[in-house]
């Protein structure tokens, strides 16, 4: 019985994927037997997807050579195949799927790194934003300041990690010519990466401040923020931590949640 | 006209030679901005709202600029993918592009995407579920599509008609454009062995709006050899030779140069336009002599 659309091309999939021969009955041979026809799609599909992987997490991927990114790249595309016509998602997971992939277990840092690559990614390709006007504050009266809620840049991403990430992503950037240890006990490390302009920039944060941009990104008002960074850092000055990122343009507005 | 319109190269795709632009080349070109007819991009890539999206309203304003989807799957037996179609009219509207194309394809099934551009079964099936999907698509975006054809290294033993008449057929039917590849039709000529100047004549003349130009990779076996569509490299003498056969055929097109892996600098696919701008010039010289 002649297959259907739908079933050659659920046949031709599997043929990607899973590897399955099933098309072979409906495919001619041509120069070569059939199956190395299907063949060189499995090559293409799995190389393109592998490109794209790459793109995204050019760092991973020095860090644990071409081969091994290969590899983990097509237990990736088996377990977390595209969903979409628009690949800019398609590696939303490889940080996940890092922590849990145990041929990379010895690199515990590895997942850490991942989150890195994919903010940067997420930053890269998120919306521009007209920073916060400092002037726009000034009509705020100071009683209601603790009522405030401040958005971050639609392309502000916050990260922490037990690692020293921000150094391991710069001593393995393009043209990097420094000294290239990294001293992996360094010590937790808590980062913004945001976009300005068309460039993203990387910045370390302190434990308050952190705190500070993370509750502002759940939602959270100036009090409760106060409160959170205080909590992680006894010292912290909410005002000079406040009027930096005013300055440096982490924001793109505010808003009043008391009424 | 709107008043958004009023800094913005002419809308239309002139006849002549345009590149294709890539990430990469980005700041150079709207830095430099080098003597090319028109760029063409890949609607996906600029459906982000960022830094590619920045560069792509830059360009537009310097050049006319052609929008090619890779990501439609026109062909797929599953539901047409609403949400991607709704980025691509976000990105029209934006752009106001002089050109919109898709590939005569499939690349996902179940919800599974491939990522490539694959062939469809040249069957009567196929043919009324592709034609259906065009138009649907084409009241969507509330305009007229090119529809691509494409290398391929496999054929489907179902198939009742040559690539060149299903071609025809949809772009009949379906009431859209083609977008002719001189490149795919000379891999498939070779890969699956038919006289490439058949297909050029099968061709209706009047529905080509715009012609693509690439280089390919030969793979060598011990036992033959098979022609794979990388877009990799500059177009070779055979595929100049087929594409000057194609505009003393159709006459001639807006034509551009494709180049997606190994890219090489700017200055290299300008070189290639200038070919193709020299063909262009001189399409009639060869019949006239």
């Amino acid at each position: 019985m002649t297959a259907s659309l739908r079933e050659l091309q659920q046949a031709f999939a599997a043929g990607v994927f899973e590897e399955s021969n099933t098309l072979l009955t409906d495919l001619r041979d041509g120069g070569f037997r059939a199956v190395q026809h299907l063949q060189i799609y499995r090559n293409n599909v799995f190389a393109k997807l592998t490109d794209a992987l790459g793109a995204c997490y050019p760092v991973v991927q020095k860090l644990v050579g071409e081969e091994f990114f290969g590899f983990l790249a097509d237990a990736y595309i088996r377990r977390h195949p595209p969903r979409s016509g628009d690949v800019h998602d398609f590696g939303s997971a490889l940080p996940e799927f890092v922590a849990a992939f145990e041929p990379a277990r010895s690199l515990a840092y590895l997942p850490d790194v991942a989150r890195l690559e994919w903010a940067w990614h997420e930053s890269y390709h998120a919306a521009d934003a007209a920073p916060l006007v400092p002037e726009t504050l000034g009509a705020v009266s100071p009683e209601v300041y603790a009522c405030i809620v401040f958005h971050l840049h639609p392309s502000a991403r916050l990260l922490q990690s037990a690692f020293p990430c921000l150094r391991i992503w710069q001593v393995n950037q393009p043209g990097f010519d420094g000294e290239p240890t990294v001293n992996l006990d360094a010590g937790a490390e808590r980062l913004l990466v945001i976009r300005h302009g068309v460039d993203v920039v990387i910045g370390a944060l302190g434990a308050g401040e952190y705190a500070m941009l993370r509750a502002f990104a759940d939602g959270k008002n100036l009090g409760e923020a106060a409160d959170g960074a205080l909590a992680v850092e006894p010292a912290f000055d909410l005002g000079a931590a406040l009027r930096r990122h005013v300055v440096v343009e982490t924001f793109s507005g505010f808003e009043r949640l008391d009424e | 006209m709107s008043p958004c319109q009023t800094s913005r190269a002419a809308n239309p795709i002139p006849v002549r030679a345009g590149i294709g632009l890539r990430a990469p080349h980005h700041r150079e070109l709207v830095e430099s901005r080098p003597d090319a007819g028109w760029l063409e991009v890949h609607s996906e890539n600029y459906f982000g709202d960022g830094v590619p999206l920045h560069y792509l309203e830059r360009a537009r304003e310097l050049y006319p600029v052609s929008l090619h989807g890779v990501g439609s799957s026109l062909g797929s037996a599953d539901p047409l993918n609403r949400d991607h179609l709704r980025k691509l009219k976000q990105l029209i509207d934006r752009i106001e592009p002089g050109l919109v194309s898709e590939h005569l394809c499939w690349s996902s099934i179940d919800g599974r995407y491939l990522n490539d551009l694959l062939p469809l079964p040249y069957t009567q099936e196929a043919l009324d579920h592709v034609v259906a999907r065009i138009v649907e698509v084409q009241e969507l975006l509330g305009r007229q599509i090119l529809i691509e054809n494409l290398s391929s290294y496999v054929q489907f033993s179902q198939s009742a008609m040559p690539e060149w008449e299903f071609l025809a057929a949809v772009a009949e039917r379906a009431d859209s454009g083609i977008l002719l590849d001189v490149n795919n039709i000379y891999v498939n000529a070779r890969n699956h062995g038919f006289d490439p100047l058949v297909y050029l004549r099968a061709v209706p003349a009047a529905r080509v709006r715009e012609i693509h130009l690439a280089g390919h990779t030969v793979k060598r076996y011990d036992d033959g050899e098979i022609l794979i569509d990388t877009h990799s490299a500059r177009v070779c003498d055979d595929v100049w030779t087929l594409y000057r056969a194609a505009i003393a055929h159709l006459g001639v097109r807006p034509t551009l140069i494709e180049w997606d892996s190994e890219l090489p600098a700017l200055s290299v696919l300008l070189d290639e336009a200038r070919i193709a701008q020299h063909f262009m010039e001189h399409a009639h010289d060869g019949v006239a002599a």
